[in-house]
Order: C-alpha cells, then structure tokens, then sequence
C-alpha cells in the first residue's frame, strides 16, 4: 500500500474542497440570483470539466500555467518556478477540473430558497449580507454538504488531469489513482487492489454521508 | 412626518401604478391619508400587487411611490432601495424563516445592520400583544396556521422606525374572536407608535369593524375611495340581510 499516495491525495482532496467551497459560494450564489445571459455563460463554463476529458483540462493548463503564456510568466516570476509539477499547481488543476462539483450543487440550493423569504427579508430591512447570512445559508446547509463532499470524492479519484499537470513525482505529486497506475504497468496486482480498494471505500462512505444527510433533511422536512 | 400624517389625516403616501401584470392591466394613482386604509376588492384585481409595488418588489418601470416629508414635500422613494423604504410587511402567506423560532422571527426586523441598538423590549411587546409569547422558543412548522399568521403580524409591528406598514390580508387563517380581539389592540398601538397602514382585504365585515378609509379595486382599478360606511354601504346591507336583520333592526 501506498500511504504516502494516500496522505497526499487525502491532503489534495481537503485542501480542494476547502479552497473550491470558499470560491464557489459567491460563484453559485451570483450565478442563482437571475436569468442574465452572462449568468448562464459562466454557468456553461463552470460545466464544462464534466464534458471535456480531463487531458484537454490537463493540456490547457499545463500550457496555461507555462512559461508559454504571459499568465505562466507571470506566477514563474512572482514564485521563482513553475506551478506544473508542484504540489500548488496539482490543487489548483484539480479545482478547476472539480469546480462543477462544487458550484452546481451550491447554485441548486441557493435557487431553491424560497424568494418570498428573501423578498420579505428584504422589505423588513434586512441587506444582501444579512439576507445570505441568516437566510439563505442556513437554507441550503445541505447544498453545502452535497458540494464538499462530491468535491472531495471526485479529487480523490481525479487521474487525467493530475497526471498532465502533476506528473508521477512520489510524495509531491503522485496521488492514489497514479499509484494504481504504476503498480499495473509493474503487474503488481495485489498492490493495485489494494489501493483501488481504499478508492472505493473513500467514495462509497463520501457518497453514504451524501444520502444519509439527504434522506434526514426530508424526513425533518416532513415533519 | 408619516407620523403626523396618521394622527392628522393628511397626506402621508401615494402610490401610483400603470403596469401590465399578466392579463391584468393596473392603472391606479391612489394617495393614503387615513391612519388605516384598506384596499378591498375580489380576488385578482391587483390588491397584493399594489403593496408589492410599494414595497418595490415589482419591476419599477410604471410605478411611483412617495412618502410626504417631514417639510411638507413629497419624497419620491420609487427609486430607493426596498430596504431602506422604511416599511413593515406581513405578506398574505406567511413568509416566517423556517429555520428561526418564532422570537428570532419576531426579532429579525430589529436585528439587521439597520437596527443595530437594542430592541428588545419592542420584540417582547409585540410577542404579548399578538399571544405568541408561548410558543418563542418553538419553530414555524410547530405552529398551526393562525398561530403562523399572528407571528407574522407580531414581525411586521417588530420593525423599529417603521413609516409605513403595509398588511396582505392580515387575518387570513386568525379565527373571527381572536380577530375581533386583535384588531383594537392593534389599531390602539398604532396609533400609539403614529404608524399608518395599508393593508389588503376582499372581507367587509373586516373593513366595516376596522372604520378604515377603503379605496375599492376592480380589474386593476380604482372604483372608489372613502370612509368604509359610505363604500362598503352597499356590500353592508347585503350581509345584514344575509344574516337576517333589516336596517331598522341592525
């Protein structure tokens, strides 16, 4: 077993998730707040990780993060190295390629807020700040469970987009799912069991607290 | 200056409205001078629409709201913020936060940046005057429906510096005793507090014990505005004869 693979890719996933819900909040909650085209772009956008194969992801960001492009100069200048290659640069990939995980969840919540209690909130002279505050965050607490722990799950698995921009570095950027990798190209079967197994159970128990959260919600809401 | 509006029948707020909302075309151009007026008429003639508008929970194109200053001077609130308009509302369908018990409810109006001093004592008044205080600590979903609805009430009275308190069909789901006992109450503190209210109603008898100014709505128009006795004459001998008495035998 690779514990090395699982502390760092257990590191990732937190640290993704933790970063991911901070920049998807105000993300989701502008994109659920009206129908303006610009609104539905960034949404399509925000989607686009769960269409594109996650090499093209992978691609782009490596060349994007390069000494290629003028943004790519600019982190090698601010840094004094590239973010490919880095432990950073791996959390940042995978923000991106796990941003529709986060966000999409959290835009569902926000919407399904009743607007009748914003609108209320509003007339007895509650502001945007407060309203988010004391309304529409609690509301949609189980949005956010949904969002981090779909996040979670999904950066622990994540391998095309690790490997393009993270490489194979052991203890820097070789995560689970690159470790499995190797130990099938060395035909080490039984090692690649295992850690497959350990992918499975983090999943499966991330999906359970999902369904068992959600299950709770609408027997409370039922009464 | 609402204040003095509502002890004095002056002028305190106008409201005109020339909007198409679905089929329902308003045209209204009303000004409030009682300390309590009542929008009465049928179901979808416009009634709730108009305290949205004034509220600005309508799209603001076509609507003008005004409030007359403390100088003398009407001042146009129709582009201000629904927030800093000043106003209470208790919303046709109880709106109550779900996840706040009935004091945090009631306590809400005052808790925001707006409001920063301490206004307890306004939220424990309320809690009384409405008989909610029992149930503070419970949830909404705990509540019946009248109960709700007097909550509802309780958080609409808990706005600190209201100018104007605008009630959709405030006794909707309230029993007619607790009703009849609520109403002096009510109208008694806002009296007390100078606050002038517009509320919404299609119920006479509501209109007739209030003795408010009505302002009747049909089709999304003015049909006619006074006293509740002179408009709602006809609508009274209709329901006393309803229930059997004539005029010489009220």
């Amino acid at each position: 077993m690779d514990f090395p693979a699982l502390g760092l890719t257990l590191r990732l996933a937190c640290l993704t998730t933790l970063l991911l819900l901070l920049f998807a909040t105000p993300l989701a909650a502008w994109i659920a707040s009206g129908r303006s085209v610009g609104k539905r772009v960034a949404q399509a956008a925000v989607a686009l990780p769960l269409v594109l194969p996650p090499t093209v992801l992978g691609f782009y960001l490596l060349m994007g993060l390069g000494p290629a492009t003028a943004l790519g100069r600019t982190i090698i200048r601010c840094l004094g190295h590239p973010l490919a290659f880095t432990f950073p640069g791996l959390v940042l990939g995978s923000m991106v390629y796990s941003l529709p995980f986060a966000v999409q969840p959290l835009v569902a919540g926000f919407a399904n807020v009743d607007r009748s209690l914003v609108e209320t909130a509003s007339v007895l002279g509650a502001g945007p700040w407060t309203i988010f505050r004391r309304i529409v965050l609690p509301l949609s607490r189980t949005s956010f469970l949904t969002a981090a722990v779909l996040t979670f799950a999904h950066t622990v698995g994540e391998f095309g987009v690790v490997l393009m921009i993270g490489g194979d570095i052991p203890g820097v950027t070789r995560t689970l799912s690159i470790s499995i990798f190797d130990q099938v190209q060395e035909l080490n079967y039984a090692a690649a069991n295992r850690t497959a197994l350990w992918l499975v159970a983090l999943s499966f128990v991330a999906l359970l607290i999902v369904y068992m959260r959600s299950h709770r919600t609408q027997e409370a809401e039922l009464g | 200056m609402a204040e003095r509006a509502a002890s004095q029948n002056t002028p305190h707020h106008r409201l005109a409205v020339h909007q198409q909302l679905g089929p329902l075309r308003l045209d209204v151009d009303i000004t409030f001078s009682a300390p309590w007026a009542l929008i009465f008429g049928p179901s979808g003639s416009g009634k709730s629409s108009l305290l949205r508008a004034a509220c600005g929970l309508l799209d603001r194109n076509g609507v003008e709201f005004a409030r007359h200053d403390t100088g003398g001077q009407w001042l146009s609130m129709s582009t201000s913020a629904t927030r800093r308009r000043s106003l209470s509302y208790a919303p046709q369908n109880s709106t109550l936060f779900p996840h706040l018990t009935i004091s945090e409810n009631v306590a809400f109006p005052s808790q925001s940046p707006r409001n920063e001093s301490n206004h307890k004592p306004l939220v424990e008044e309320v809690l009384e005057l409405f008989e909610v205080k029992s149930y503070a600590d419970r949830l909404p979903r705990e509540l019946s429906g009248g109960e709700r609805q007097r909550v509802n009430l309780a958080r609409a009275f808990a706005v600190p510096d209201a100018k104007l308190m605008l009630l959709d069909e405030p006794f909707s789901g309230v029993d007619r005793a607790m009703r009849d006992a609520l109403l002096p109450r009510m109208q008694e503190w806002l009296l007390l507090h100078r606050i002038p209210v517009i509320s919404v109603s299609h119920d006479v008898d509501e209109a007739l014990l209030l003795g408010a100014e009505v302002v009747v709505l049909a089709s999304g128009s003015v049909v006619s505005q006074g006293p509740a006795m002179e408009v709602l004459s006809e609508e009274r001998v209709r329901m006393l004869k309803a229930l059997g008495y004539t005029e010489e035998r009220p």
